[in-house]
């Protein structure tokens, strides 16, 4: 029975870019619109799944006329694999987003039970009812718009009604609950499955014929028709409603019968006896309700053994019904016909069900209605699906068959594939907590990590192919993190590559990203994207930006090199007006207490030159004072780097030189000595970098602060 | 940490409203009239990549927000105010690729009548980022940018005039603006920098603020800045990390911290949006900073007062990325919300 | 399915997306680089021309983006085989413009491919040249894209005594090891078209920092098709997995290899290979490697672009094809 999902279905694909990929490979047309022939072709993956192809023309020598052949080239982007076309793509961004916080709250939860059984499987206890409820917020996450409300009175004809829109996404979605999540649900799984045809039936009419097309078309038809029971196609809508099980929907018709009419009650009185009887036995009909199956017609019962008591007798009602002599009395042939062809149906006759129904799932439904109505465990089940199909072979599939299919065949590999095929990666990704919860076979299957997928469980990879899809679009791939960090073995790894490959240039979209970062403690990526805000900044002449991110990054290297220039510019920039500039920045570059890599002395070095300035400006001893202040200050701060040392001395050899008094004392004339001597040292060091200075600027630095220690001597 | 619990009917009344586009930023409308209630909206649809200045509607019953006049820009917004000025209703926008647009709406049914902008040709601001903030009375607007320039932009009926106040020439760049008098207003940047600036004194701030933060406290980036009309002298700033700090100009390096560091902090994530929040009577004392309203990176939108525990309002799955509270009806609040939606708070 | 987002000048020969797929810059046959930007961030609506620069003479034949950490920058190379390294810079409050940086070349060989890497924090550009020689050149200033300095030269033999003819190669593909780990070494991969065959077949070259020189660790070629040309080579990102996985293109369609993580005792890193695929009827001239590692894009000389991928059974298959009309 059970079948290699991946030799059928999809070839077993990862991702599904095509949707039809059973046999034949899909071929896509690339239009261009470009003069062939195209000479090349470039090729390349933006985030996710969206690819960009450039195509290039073969170069026209002759000038052209029409600018069509002009056009160089083409670049087009291709997005592959996003899912239902059945679905906008604001629609499904809404979906995306919404699923986000049940599928956040499950995982949480199941990390929270896997901390407390730790010994044992965490889908015991009462899992399947976490998932239960996670699968609902789901269902009410897919329901479309509830349509207006229909005029408050009722049209006596109205006979069709639709709550909201349905989806296929929706259906499918419901189907999976069903089987694998509402273990509830598991005894009475034909009553649901005939609510949930009852649902979703108007979504074949895509593809095939169907009760509800039968009924929405004589809807319309209705109003034209004069006498309605002579009409063959009232009674064929009747049985087929009948067929599936829509009592409430019969019922209404029954009573729109002729012989309801005030004028006629009196000649027709047997006829119209008939037609009641026919309407009260299926407004009796025995049914079992697993929950508040409110609003419908039938008879409800909980318990089973009370259930197939009411139903053996409500059978020998309708068995004496179809035997009573009224029959042969009743004058209206059409009625005749079509009152019994309806007791059929109620009876159980295969032939009358199976001219009833259109398509095999009806068939199936009805089977469960009339024949088996006792039917339990999936195992007849999926017998009873393949009779049916015998019984009216498809002409051609609706997206939802093959799941049907696979989920009554009990093959796990089919229902992801289905999923997958027909409904797009959020769709398995999401379903798959359904799976898992089913069964312990299917939550084996899923959870083996196969070295085929680089060791990875079917769980993870289809987080991963989701991951994907919302990295393609620029609003969603934000999301992409919360499936990735679900996953073990690679989720982090494509994480990185996500967030390295956004876009820094503006702030919003930066800090965003760093966010992500900072929740997931991915900081190696963190600094290596502010690395790059910061070295885009600097190169595009946001200096202070660049340097905020590079300190934030940490990058010593760069702001070294950042230091060296900008001490070049301070030192240049501190006579002419443009200084006010520089006061913003060096404000910046702030204290010492951040790790400013080498650019925190520049503010001391400011405060220097300014004072240096004053002594050049002709100000007094006091100002020299202070200069002199300022590089002792500097000189003795372990951050200034040394490659700076020469030029500053140099910068003060003047306050050396004062002819008024000695400006330093002997400790601190000392100590620059001690500085030039290390200097001298470390010009020994191959990677010494000599400073633009002239060539005697050390001899005379070193002269000046000899001259400057004698004097110092003295006055001590 | 966590914030006080608020009682059952204490809880403000939220309403989420998708729009289908991504929301770059929300501001209420000055009120026409009792009756009708507008916003406006910066909405940028990534499907058609066009971004748009909308003016809704608010319906009651339910409520919901209807689409009544809109303009659509070149470019996405990156900064929106709204203001009043002689029976007008004026919007200015600021975009990402360095352009002005200032928009005026006619008073009797909340449409777009006019529209005078400053291209991006004109140089007003080098990509990327720009942000601008509205006199109150709505003639002047000052623009600041990452380029580092301070721009006052005058509203004419026909035409905007500029004038460069400053140019930092990207050595600084600027992040936050906001109007303390029609003469001084306040501009912040990275490292958490102020400046307070005096128009009538160009060539640079007349005051800088950058304090010696502790060991424990990283610099970060100020996003917003609100300064009350009933204290100057004091400037609002919130920021990453989750800070939000008060500098009051007399006393000059030392700022209040309400939020961030050591102090408890609701968020610790980006701070997009800072406004004094005009609803809640504070039991403080004038020395006290006023409450003021933040929302976050991580999905918070709360009220925080200096020395109480923060109140949260709104806790998101999904990033905050601005909101208006209605000066006219302080209770209620707009919110932006990343997945492209907009959030109505009314507290009770 | 598919969008437009721009078209082309007339002349235009190949282009390449920046790391986060918002710029693009595309070479033309009359020697100019142009760079394009989206009008917006968050959309991928329409690019337009924000630059335009002569790098060469002759026709460019390819551009490849710098890493981003040393800013907006490319590399591109001409047809007669000269690197021309340009960067995006403003500075001094002057507008933002493209700046020449240094070119490579010389005239005793061409050079045939360019591709960038870091490794031990420092970026290198490898160089093949059409003499059969691999260039490592290293940048000395991570702020400075004008200082460079020639690392190591050597020819994609595994045995560094065989002795060959003079070496004439049609085309070079270079692929770096896309693992991005600033401080760790990197690898780089490598494959020649070329009449000399101990130069064609693709060797993964991995620095030795105790011996200070480049060293093969393995060799992507079955023993009897060491010989074959390679059209292109592509190394995949790994997000984890316990291998990893390179695409090699030959004469004899499409290989995908596995490369083992630990080395045997020779210091040789163990290759397998999983599948051989039909490829494109001849010349394949690019293969890439989406984000995750898991779809192979190529497109060669029958003028497709094919998506490949491993199934659930690890067979590698064509999963879809797009074909440009008209």
């Amino acid at each position: 029975m059970s079948r290699v999902a991946s030799d059928t279905v999809g070839n077993g694909a990862l991702v599904p870019f095509s949707e039809d990929t059973k046999d034949s490979l899909a071929v896509y047309p690339l239009h261009h619109g470009l003069a062939p022939p195209i000479s090349r072709i470039a090729i390349s993956w933006a985030r996710g799944n969206s690819l960009r192809v450039s195509l290039f023309a073969t170069p026209s020598s002759e000038p052209s006329r029409t600018p069509q052949d002009q056009s160089g080239g083409k670049v087009l982007e291709v997005k592959l694999g996003v899912g239902d076309p059945e679905i906008s793509d604001s629609r499904w961004r809404q979906i995306a987003y919404g699923s986000v916080a049940p599928f956040a709250l499950l995982q949480s939860r199941r990390s929270a039970l896997s901390e407390m059984i730790k010994s044992s499987s965490p889908y015991q206890m009462d899992w399947w009812e976490n998932v239960l409820e996670y699968s609902k917020d789901i269902t009410s996450l897919l329901s479309g718009p509830k349509l207006p409300p229909g005029p408050i009175i009722e049209e006596r004809t109205d006979i069709v009604k639709k709550r909201e829109e349905p989806t296929c996404l929706k259906a499918a979605w419901e189907l999976l609950e069903i089987f694998y999540a509402d273990k509830q649900s598991q005894a009475w799984l034909p009553e649901k499955l005939v609510d949930w045809l009852a649902d979703y039936d108007s979504l074949f009419s895509s593809t095939h014929e169907t009760v509800y097309g039968k009924l929405a078309r004589f809807q319309k038809e209705l109003v034209d028709i004069q006498v309605l029971e002579d009409d063959p196609r009232y009674w064929e809508v009747m049985s087929s409603a009948l067929s599936v099980g829509w009592l409430d929907i019969v019922v209404k018709m029954l009573r729109l019968h002729g012989s309801y009419q005030l004028d006629q009650l009196s000649n027709r009185e047997l006829e119209n006896g008939l037609v009641e009887a026919v309407a009260v036995l299926i407004s009796k009909m025995p049914r079992l309700c697993h929950e508040s199956t409110n609003g419908k017609l039938g008879e409800l019962f909980k318990s089973k053994p009370d259930f197939i008591k009411a139903w053996e007798k409500w059978r020998s009602q309708i068995t004496k019904l179809d035997c009573s002599p009224f029959w042969i009395q009743c004058g209206n042939h059409h009625t005749r016909e079509g009152l019994r062809n309806l007791l059929q149906i109620m009876l159980g006759n295969t032939e009358s069900l199976c001219m009833a129904t259109c398509y095999w799932i009806e068939l199936y439904i009805s089977h469960f209605l009339y024949i088996r109505p006792f039917t339990t465990g999936i195992e007849s089940m999926y017998n009873l699906a393949q009779k049916c199909i015998q019984l009216k072979p498809p002409s051609s599939n609706h997206k939802l068959t093959g799941l049907i299919v696979g989920i009554l065949e009990e093959n796990t590999e089919v229902v992801l594939a289905e999923s997958s095929r027909e409904f797009g990666p959020w769709m398995v990704a999401h379903a798959i907590e359904l799976l898992t919860a089913g069964s312990e076979q299917a939550e084996i299957v899923l959870h083996d990590e196969r070295y085929n997928l680089g060791g990875i469980s079917m769980i993870e990879l289809h987080r991963l192919v989701y991951a994907q899809v919302l990295s393609s679009h620029a609003l969603t791939w934000q999301i992409a993190p919360i499936y990735l960090t679900s996953c073990m073995k690679q989720g982090m790894g494509l994480l990185e590559n996500l967030l390295y490959r956004q876009s820094i240039q503006h702030n919003d979209l930066l800090l965003k990203n760093i966010e992500i970062c900072r929740l997931y403690e991915l900081d190696h990526i963190s600094s290596d994207i502010m690395k790059v805000a910061g070295v885009y900044h600097w190169k595009h002449g946001h200096k202070g930006a660049g340097v905020y991110w590079l300190q934030q990054s940490k990058d010593t290297s760069r702001l070294n090199r950042i230091a060296q220039q900008l001490f070049d510019s301070v030192g240049k920039s501190i006579s002419d007006e443009s200084f006010k500039q520089w006061e913003g920045l060096i404000e910046l570059l702030g204290s010492e207490s951040k790790p400013a890599g080498g650019l925190e002395f520049l503010h001391k070095y400011r405060d220097f030159k300014r004072s240096l300035q004053q002594v050049y400006g002709g100000k007094a001893t006091d100002a020299a004072r202070q200069a002199v202040g300022s590089l002792i200050l500097l000189m003795k701060n372990p951050s200034t780097p040394q490659r700076f040392w020469l030029p500053l001395l140099y910068d003060s050899l003047k306050l050396f030189n004062w002819h008024e008094c000695p400006l330093l004392n002997v400790s601190e004339t000392n100590l620059l000595l001690n500085k030039l001597q290390e200097l001298s040292w470390a010009r020994l060091h191959p990677h010494f970098s000599e400073p633009n200075l002239p060539a005697e600027a050390l001899s005379s630095i070193r002269l000046a602060l000899a001259t400057n220690l004698g004097r110092a001597i003295l006055d001590e | 940490m966590a914030a006080t619990a608020m009682l059952e009917s204490e809880r403000p009344v939220i309403h989420r409203l998708p729009q289908h586009k991504y929301i770059d930023a929300v501001r209420w409308l000055p009120p026409l009239s009792t009756f009708d209630r507008f916003a406006v909206l910066a909405a940028f649809d990534t499907d058609s990549g066009s971004s748009s200045i909308e003016i809704h509607s608010l319906n009651p019953n339910p409520l919901s927000l209807q689409p009544h006049s809109s303009f659509s820009s070149s470019s996405r917004v990156s900064s929106l105010r709204a203001s009043q000025f002689l029976q007008k209703t004026v919007v200015a926008a600021s975009t990402a690729a360095g352009s002005l647009h200032i928009l005026f709406s006619d008073p009797a049914d909340a449409t777009f009548e006019s529209e005078v902008s400053m291209p991006e040709e004109e140089g007003l601001h080098s990509v990327p980022g720009s942000c601008v903030d509205l006199m109150d009375g709505g003639v002047e607007c000052v623009t600041v940018g990452e380029d580092g320039r301070v721009n006052l932009v005058s509203i004419g009926n026909s035409n905007l005039s500029r004038d460069r106040l400053f140019d930092s020439g990207g050595l600084v760049s600027y992040t936050a603006a906001k109007w303390a008098s029609p003469m001084e207003f306040a501009t912040g940047g990275y490292g958490f920098s102020l400046q307070w600036w005096d128009k009538r004194k160009p060539g640079g701030p007349v005051s800088q603020f950058k304090a010696n933060w502790d060991q424990k406290f990283t610099a970060g980036i100020v996003h917003s800045i609100d300064i009350h009309p009933s204290r100057k002298h004091t400037c609002l700033a919130g920021g990453s990390l989750g800070t939000v700090f008060a500098w009051d100009l007399r006393w000059q390096q030392q700022p209040i911290i309400l939020s961030g560091a050591e102090v408890q902090s609701i968020s610790e994530s980006e701070v997009w949006e800072v406004q004094y929040d005009r609803c809640i009577k504070s039991s403080a004392t004038s020395t006290r900073i006023l409450p003021a309203m933040i929302c976050s990176e991580d999905g918070i939108l709360a009220v925080i007062e200096q020395g109480e525990e923060p109140i949260e309002l709104l806790a998101e799955p999904c990033a905050i990325n601005g909101f208006d509270i209605d000066r006219h009806n302080p209770s209620d609040v707009i919110c932006s919300l990343e997945w492209e939606a907009v959030a109505i708070l009314t507290r009770r | 399915m598919a969008k437009e987002l721009l078209i082309l000048d007339n002349g235009t020969t190949c282009s390449c997306w920046n790391y986060c797929g918002a710029r693009l810059a595309a070479g033309s046959a009359d020697g100019t680089v142009s760079i394009f930007d989206f009008c917006d961030s968050a959309s991928s609506s329409s690019l337009r021309s924000s630059f335009k620069f002569k790098a060469h003479e002759g026709n460019v034949v390819k551009v490849v983006w710098v890493p981003p950490e040393y800013g907006d920058a490319v590399a591109s190379v001409s047809a007669d085989g000269v690197v021309s390294l340009w960067e995006e810079v403003a500075q001094d409050s002057q507008p933002t413009q493209w700046k020449f940086c240094k070119s490579f070349g010389s005239s005793s060989s061409k050079v045939l491919d360019v591709q960038f890497g870091t490794s031990l924090n420092s970026l290198k550009m490898v160089v093949a040249c059409s003499d059969g020689h691999v260039r490592v050149y290293e940048l000395l200033d991570p702020l400075e894209l004008r200082n460079w300095q020639l690392q190591a030269e050597f020819q994609n033999v595994i045995e560094s005594v065989s002795a060959f003819g003079k070496a004439l190669c049609f085309s070079a593909s270079i692929s770096w090891n896309p693992q991005k780990g600033g401080s760790q070494e990197s690898s780089f991969l490598i494959g020649f078209n070329s009449n000399t065959s101990e130069l064609n077949s693709s060797k993964v070259w991995e620095f030795d920092q105790a011996h200070q020189r480049w060293l093969p660790v393995a060799e992507l070629a079955l023993p009897e098709e060491k010989g074959d040309r390679v059209y292109a080579a592509a190394w995949a990102p790994n997000i984890g997995r316990p291998y990893e996985t390179i695409a090699v293109a030959t004469q004899k369609g499409l290989s995908i290899w596995h490369l083992g993580l630990n080395p045997d005792h020779n210091g040789t890193l163990p290759v397998e290979r999983v599948a051989l695929l039909p490829g494109h009827e001849g010349m394949v001239w690019q293969m890439e490697w989406d984000m995750s590692g898991m779809t192979l894009a190529t497109t060669g000389h029958d003028g497709m672009v094919r998506l490949w991928q491993s199934n659930l059974n690890g067979i590698w298959h064509q999963q879809a094809v797009m074909e440009p009309t008209a």
